[in-house]
């Protein structure tokens, strides 16, 4: 909300937006133009008032020295220059809009006492410029009584007595009676013409401000039917999602317990056929339909693990680890050691499912295959990748071959960018690196 | 994408830092315009300028405008050869109020100037005048003990020193011997009172047959009897004052006896001249002027006459006024320095000091350069010796400053106003004090 300049609307708002820069545009054009011919006034009457020999009179009145005549209109044009360079610099917070309306105030009263107090309607300008600033009312309105309180002292005679300042009718009196009159309703009908056109800048502004509010309401209102939209759309892609699942689940089963048991009823068919001509065929053959079965079997095992695990659903990786380790440990009663110096978070899916796959899959193997009594498993970070090694105590394996376990760690972690290394030569490590790809990762080093 | 986003933000970041440099330059700037005297353009370092009136300070016309100022710049630029010192001739005393004020008010004023007393306070006020404390307690060579203090008071205004003094001369009482021996009264001592004064004036006052009516005093008036009764009026500036004290109803009583003794006549300072009156408080350059070869048949030729200190009051001290032409510099000068050297030189070397017994009509603010028995030759010249140098110095040293404060001849003419009704009234002095204690407090909170 801290813009001084606005954004695009309707055509009818673009106007009502560009409204309060023209309107600060023409008054600091007639403020310079008050300040300036009044300065001149001023000058005008101090070499007058030399030449006409009025010096001491001059003097008397005024009650201290002028600024030389020539000062008077350089100074206060060099101040105000300043103040309109000021005007058009932008603040982006409370501090720096704090410094620049007391940088103004200041320059406003310098121009103020240089013009004998003639002037102080200079101090609009400042209050015209705060109110361009978005913030919230309450604010704004401690600006605008502190500038307006300042206004107020500039104004009263205090300050006159006390910075001894020459009043400006003193310099008027150089002047024949009628040009005095003549002058000072010139002035104040120019200040008139000021306070009018601030009043309607200020008129202006709030005008903008509601027909923003306006605008903010009305695209409430859209916001709210799209969002109802998108949870249209989120409900069916759900179902979406459970018919894909389901077409993949009959996949899965055609293409595993399905091609089984196709091969099974055949292999049946032709023992049946040949356990009477040769008992011996038959029996091989139904060593072979065993063969298929256990096929079978370890494919369905297969699929089924190949679906997310549920404990990952409902838990943190972290927890969902420690579940399952600790599951291991009481089945099996097993040592197993599990330390993680890392903080796990803000990882994808496929990142959390292939850690949990790892140690899964590590573990279950040194159990089955290893015959282990001591597992250890360590996650770490090193440098930009996490590094996962599990060892155990068991037979280990010479030759390792790459059975469906290690096999699917590999696929998985090549979708990662991932590294696998394995040994069996004392028990069995397995060893994994991935890359860390997630955002603020939090160490806990 | 974000990259352009970002180099947007940058410049506009850059625009903002440079529009804010801008502000303080020109804020700067101002400031500078401020600050630049017309002498940072046009006025080389080296040229010093003195404001002078010609004439004498004193009213006496003696054919030595500008003699004591041109020794001084002689010598001033022997000392300092690179330097050069200028000053405007021509512009009479009358006129030289006016003069000074239009070049302050067009920014040119001169770096040193000479000071009317009636100028002093108005010039101190307007802030045309440098404070000189700072020059004066820095400077070794200087010291303030050198002057009768009374003068180096006069240089003050609202406590701060503003001016050095120049020559100043006391009021006295003159007084026409020629009266007094006639009616056989023996002169009276330095430290005479109020009730000789009185005597002396009734005893001397009465008409003779052939017309030729003989008066006591003319032109005392109540600032002289203020300051010979204690009574400290105005010494605040413009503040309360105290118009119903006790020694300001002896004063009024004394005026009104005095005034009763001329029958209702108003005695002027041509009686005085006329040999007719006994006294009349002059100032001292009053004295040397007619005391004068030149001048001495000019006035008050017709008879014997002398002065004398003050009459003292009951509650006071033989204390008179002391009128002093001071000199200030310029609160705008650039050339500081050479123009507190150049005032110094004025008023505080003796040798140019010396020639105010020479060339002028008053004395000099130097104590040792006025008691020296050369000034007491000088003074006196080539007749009779009547003047007693200790009672000059009396006279000095109890002499007091006028009032400084602006709007002070406005409030000096309320008490006048206050003093002529209340001396030409019936009724009681002081419920009139009273009365008139309101009126000029009134008057002094208008000014205020």
């Amino acid at each position: 909300m801290w813009t001084a300049g606005s954004d695009v609307g309707s055509p009818d708002n673009q106007i009502l937006k560009r409204m309060p820069d023209f309107l600060l545009r023409v008054l600091l054009v007639l403020n310079f133009l008050i300040i300036i011919t009044m300065a001149g006034f001023m000058a005008r009457s101090i070499i007058g008032t030399v030449h006409a020999g009025e010096a001491t009179a001059f003097l008397e009145a005024a009650g201290r020295m002028p600024v030389e005549a020539g000062k008077i209109p350089m100074v206060v044009m060099v101040l105000y220059l300043t103040l309109m360079v000021l005007t058009t610099v932008i603040c982006n917070n409370h501090w720096e809009l704090l410094a620049k309306s007391v940088g103004e105030c200041i320059i406003v009263a310098i121009i103020s006492i240089m013009l004998g107090m003639g002037y102080t309607g200079a101090m609009f300008l400042v209050i015209a410029d705060v109110i361009r600033y978005k913030i919230d009312w309450k604010e704004r309105a401690l600006y605008i009584v502190s500038v307006s309180m300042f206004y107020i002292i500039l104004n009263s005679q205090m300050v006159l007595k006390l910075l001894n300042i020459i009043p400006v009718d003193v310099y008027w009196t150089y002047y024949s009676v009628h040009f005095q009159e003549g002058l000072t309703a010139g002035f104040s009908t120019m200040k008139l013409v000021n306070i009018f056109i601030f009043i309607f800048y200020v008129v202006i502004i709030a005008l903008a401000q509601m027909s923003e509010a306006d605008r903010i309401y009305s695209l409430n209102l859209k916001l709210q039917a799209a969002n109802e939209q998108l949870e249209k759309y989120a409900k069916e892609s759900a179902h979406n999602a459970e018919i894909q699942e389901r077409n993949r689940l009959a996949r899965e089963i055609h293409d595993t317990i399905g091609h089984s048991l196709t091969g099974i009823v055949t292999g049946i068919e032709a023992s049946i056929m040949l356990m009477d001509v040769s008992p011996d065929a038959a029996k091989q053959q139904m060593k072979a339909i065993e063969e298929v079965a256990r096929a079978g079997i370890t494919d369905v095992r297969q699929s089924v693990r190949a679906l997310r695990p549920d404990i990952l659903e409902n838990n943190d990786l972290e927890n969902a680890v420690m579940k399952m380790i600790d599951d291991m440990r009481k089945s099996t009663g097993v040592t197993i050691i599990y330390e993680n110096s890392v903080r796990i978070e803000g990882m994808s899916e496929d990142e959390e499912d292939t850690i949990y796959r790892i140690f899964q899959e590590s573990i279950t193997n040194s159990i089955r295959h290893g015959k282990a009594s001591r597992i250890e498993c360590y996650m770490r970070k090193e440098e930009n990748f996490l590094h996962i090694t599990i060892s155990d105590n068991g037979i280990g394996c010479k030759d390792v071959k790459q059975g469906f376990g290690l096999h699917h760690m590999q696929e998985r972690l090549n979708l990662l960018q991932g590294e696998l290394k394995y040994s069996g030569t004392e028990g069995f490590t397995v060893d994994v690196k991935i890359p860390i790809r997630w955002g603020k990762e939090k160490w806990d080093d | 994408m974000r990259v352009i986003v970002s180099d947007i933000m940058k410049t506009k970041e850059v625009n903002r830092g440079l529009k804010v440099s801008l502000c303080i330059i020109l804020f700067l700037l101002s400031i500078l315009i401020m600050q630049l005297g017309e002498g940072s353009f046009r006025r080389t370092r080296s040229n010093l300028t003195i404001g002078v009136f010609s004439g004498s300070y004193w009213d006496v016309q003696n054919g030595n405008t500008y003699r004591i100022l041109d020794d001084a710049i002689e010598k001033f630029e022997k000392k300092y050869p690179n330097i050069n010192v200028t000053y405007e001739t021509g512009i009479i005393k009358s006129d030289y109020t006016e003069w000074l004020n239009e070049k302050i008010m067009s920014g040119s004023m001169p770096d040193v100037v000479f000071i009317l007393g009636s100028d002093f306070s108005s010039l101190a006020e307007i802030g045309a005048l440098k404070n000189l404390a700072a020059l004066s307690g820095s400077d070794r060579n200087f010291t303030k003990e050198d002057y009768f203090s009374s003068a180096w008071e006069s240089g003050k205004y609202a406590g701060k020193q503003y001016a050095l003094p120049f020559e100043c001369a006391p009021q006295l009482m003159f007084v026409n011997k020629t009266i007094l021996n006639r009616e056989k009264i023996a002169l009276p001592d330095a430290d005479w009172t109020w009730d000789e004064f009185y005597s002396i004036c009734k005893k001397v006052a009465h008409s003779s047959e052939e017309g030729n009516n003989q008066y006591g005093v003319t032109g005392y008036d109540w600032t002289c009897a203020f300051n010979a009764d204690g009574v400290d009026f105005f010494s605040n500036g413009s503040e309360k004052v105290d118009f119903t004290v006790p020694p300001i109803t002896d004063s009024l009583n004394l005026l009104e006896k005095l005034n009763e003794l001329n029958d209702g006549y108003q005695v002027s300072g041509a009686d005085f001249s006329d040999g007719n009156v006994a006294f009349q408080p002059m100032p001292f350059s009053q004295y040397r002027a007619y005391k004068s070869q030149e001048l001495r048949i000019k006035k008050y030729s017709g008879f014997e006459w002398s002065c004398l200190t003050m009459p003292a009051g009951p509650d006071g001290d033989n204390v008179s006024e002391l009128d002093t032409l001071c000199i200030g510099m310029s609160s705008s000068t650039n050339m500081e320095k050479e123009a507190w050297n150049f005032m110094k030189l004025l008023s505080a070397d003796p040798e140019i000091q010396r020639e105010i017994l020479l060339y002028s009509d008053g004395l000099p603010v130097m104590r040792n350069v006025t008691l020296s028995d050369e000034a007491q030759e000088l003074i006196e010249g080539d007749h009779e010796s009547s003047l007693n140098m200790e009672m000059l110095e009396q006279a000095i040293d109890h002499s007091v400053v006028t009032p400084r404060f602006r709007g002070y001849s406005g409030a000096k003419e309320q008490v006048d106003l206050a003093v002529r009704s209340i001396l030409d009234g019936v009724s009681n002095i002081e419920t009139e004090q009273i009365l008139w204690n309101r009126e000029i407090n009134n008057y002094l909170q208008t000014i205020n």
